[in-house]
């Protein structure tokens, strides 16, 4: 039996926040969308334990790659199967794993890649 | 002092000896009319008896009625003739001089006797004869006396008028003597005071000499000057002198309508300086349409012998683009610095917009709801302008700057700085606290897009400043702007950590750097402190609290409507 993946999605710039959530949710996608680092951190220490963690980088004065590490250190049932930063910065040679997440994209992202990427590293018990 | 004493003595012996000139010329005038008076009288009377005695000798020996007759009117007139003698003031003059008296006036009752005798003298010639020779012997003596007192009157007037001359010459001697002696001082004075005086004169000629030769060299050091030196008349603002530069530089005729505009324009710029100088720094459009930077100084001077202005420019023109074109590097480089945040900046926009359109196209494809399209659309035309306003930042900050100074807002061109770099700020973790006391219309003069350099490179610094520091450290910039009087204060301030003393002490100049990263081009805080000064204000920095702290001086301007007004 499969479930619907779900999605936390963190960005400052509430539009983009907002388009991205609307997106995973048209494509069957369980989302839940923060602006502050510190509110995502809250919801998956309330026990949200999403599918996928979509971060920007620089989410105000706090970055992305503290709120994958501060995640990463929250119990194995609490944690996402799949971490994915975002960033509008020109990155060469840059990695995600230097993020300590799996996937790093460039904005402006495309979605629909963006989604495959994701989907490629999800298991199988999770379908939109 | 002395040539005017001098004269006041040799003029009190003139009058001196001129009053005693005349008291001896009047005084002798009277003692003349005297002895000529009492020679004349001493004279009349001798005659009278010479020509009584001869009547009475022709009487004696022709003795006849009419002979009687003729020595009784000559002894009448011989009578009449001695009263002078005794009764007016020369016979008084003559009776002293000889000291006979009495016995003249003793001959007055003779004669009187002898005429009342002469009237009894009948016809008998014998008796008359006899009587008549008689009175002869009676008046002989007379006619002594009388040649006496002639001769001694002629004596005693010759005397008396060389004693005179003798007493008059001595009276005057030591007067004489005085003036000739003051006047011959005097004149050896006036003699040694007309030498000196001509060799003042010809030390005052010699240094009119000296000083027409030393402003015939000057003139020919400031037509050769290569600074453009122009004299101007402050009366009707008229070009009294231009040099060769200044000839080349606007126009060689003084009369040329460039001339007034320059001179109204550099009238109108000159700002106070020490004593008698003004600072002048202007641009000036020739006929041909060159722009040109002038520099130099307004000052007041004595031209031709009357107060005129000496306006000495420099053409900067070169000097001035070579510092714009080092500002327009500094910014580029400070763009290139930028060029990473810049590129997040646009591509938030971006990411919107293209998450945007994607959510679009599935609802147009899903045939969903017109009214949510059209939000997306509207979204998408908000980011654009969002984008749009950032191109239009880096395309204002990129642009070259100009050299045409006016009055812009002091606020406005802060927060154009400030958001220039809010960006990079904001990736940085560094927050910037801005506080903008001064109203929006308050301006200050200069170039705007300069200015605003100068502010982004303070914060940059600032944002340097911080890269040597712990990263979990909390990073804050103050950016503060307040009125103080006449002038403005902008304040920028970090907390990361100041700067050391050995770098302090040459901060400003160009290839010092306030932090040790080695970014930029080492020229930001000499631009900076150039082009403030170029707006006559000044640029300071010191360490406070925890960092440093950049503090501007600016003079506001006038606002156009009070300046328009005045």
């Amino acid at each position: 039996m499969t479930k619907p993946p779900s999605i936390l999605i963190c960005d400052d710039e509430a539009d983009l926040a907002g388009e991205l959530g609307e997106f995973f949710s048209a494509c069957g996608w369980h989302t839940v969308v923060h602006t502050t680092a510190p509110d995502a951190l809250e919801a998956l220490h309330a026990g949200l334990a999403p599918t996928c963690l979509l971060t920007d980088l620089r989410i105000g004065h706090f970055s992305g790659a503290e709120l994958v590490a501060a995640t990463r250190r929250l119990p194995e049932a609490l944690q996402p199967r799949v971490y994915c930063i975002m960033t509008g910065h020109v990155v060469e040679s840059t990695e995600a794993k230097d993020f300590g997440a799996d996937l790093l994209f460039i904005k402006p992202l495309d979605p629909d890649l963006a989604l495959n990427d994701i989907q490629k590293l999800i298991p199988a018990t999770y379908n939109a | 002092m002395w040539p005017s004493a001098l004269c006041v003595v040799t003029m009190s012996l003139f009058f001196a000896v001129a009053s005693l000139y005349v008291f001896h010329t009047n005084r002798q005038t009277l003692l003349s009319v005297e002895i000529a008076q009492s020679s004349q009288i001493a004279f009349a009377a001798q005659l009278a008896f010479e020509r009584a005695r001869s009547s009475l000798e022709h009487g004696a020996h022709n003795p006849a009625e009419e002979t009687v007759e003729d020595s009784r009117a000559r002894l009448v007139e011989l009578r009449e003739d001695l009263k002078p003698l005794y009764e007016s003031r020369p016979g008084a003059f003559l009776q002293d001089m000889t000291g006979v008296r009495d016995p003249i006036r003793r001959y007055d009752g003779i004669l009187e006797g002898m005429i009342r005798r002469s009237f009894d003298l009948g016809a008998d010639g014998t008796e008359a004869g006899h009587e008549l020779h008689s009175w002869l012997g009676t008046i002989a003596p007379l006619g002594q006396t009388l040649k006496i007192i002639l001769d001694a009157s002629a004596e005693r007037s010759q005397r008396m008028l060389e004693d005179e001359h003798t007493s008059a010459f001595r009276a005057a001697l030591l007067p004489f003597a005085l003036l000739f002696l003051s006047g011959t001082t005097l004149i050896a004075v006036l003699i040694a005071e007309s030498r000196r005086n001509r060799r003042r004169l010809e030390e005052v000629e010699a240094a009119r000499g000296d000083v027409a030769r030393m402003e015939e060299n000057l003139l020919a050091v400031i037509e050769a000057a290569p600074t453009a030196m122009t004299v101007i008349d402050p009366q009707d603002n008229s070009i009294s002198f231009i040099n060769a530069a200044a000839g080349m530089m606007i126009n060689p005729s003084p009369d040329h309508a460039d001339w007034q505009k320059l001179t109204v324009t550099a009238l109108q710029v000159a700002r106070a300086g020490e004593g008698n100088w003004s600072n002048v720094k202007l641009t000036f459009t020739r006929g041909n349409g060159d722009v040109i930077a002038l520099r130099g100084s307004l000052c007041r001077v004595l031209w031709e012998g009357r107060p005129q202005l000496l306006l000495v420019l420099l053409d900067t023109t070169r000097m001035r683009d070579a510092d714009l074109q080092l500002l327009q590097a500094a910014k580029l480089a400070t763009l290139g610095e930028m060029a990473t945040a810049i590129a997040h900046e646009l591509n938030q926009p971006l990411a919107v917009i293209r998450m945007a359109v994607a959510n679009a196209h599935r609802l147009l494809a899903g045939g969903g709801e017109r009214s949510i399209i059209a939000a997306k659309l509207d979204r998408v035309t908000t980011q654009v302008d969002r984008a749009k306003r950032i191109i239009d930042q880096v395309r204002r900050y990129g642009r070259m700057p100009s050299e045409t100074g006016e009055t812009f807002s002091l606020r406005q061109a802060i927060e154009l700085a400030a958001g220039f770099v809010a960006e990079q700020y904001r990736s940085f973790g560094i927050r910037l606290a801005i506080q903008l006391d001064i109203p929006a219309d308050l301006t200050v003069s200069g170039e705007q897009a300069i200015f605003e350099q100068v502010i982004v490179n303070l914060l940059v610094n600032a944002r340097d400043a911080f890269d040597m520091q712990a990263p979990q450290r909390v990073r804050s910039v103050w950016l503060r702007a307040r009125p103080d009087g006449e002038r403005a204060i902008i304040e920028v301030e970090d907390d990361a950590g100041g700067i050391s003393p050995d770098v302090m002490a040459r901060l400003f100049e160009p290839f010092s750097s306030s932090n040790a990263s080695a970014k930029g081009t080492g020229l930001g805080l000499a631009l900076a402190r150039s082009v403030v000064r170029d707006m006559h204000g000044q640029i300071t920095a010191e360490n406070v609290r925890n960092g440093a702290c950049f503090t501007l001086l600016l003079p506001v301007a006038m606002p156009r409507r009070v300046r328009e007004a005045a």
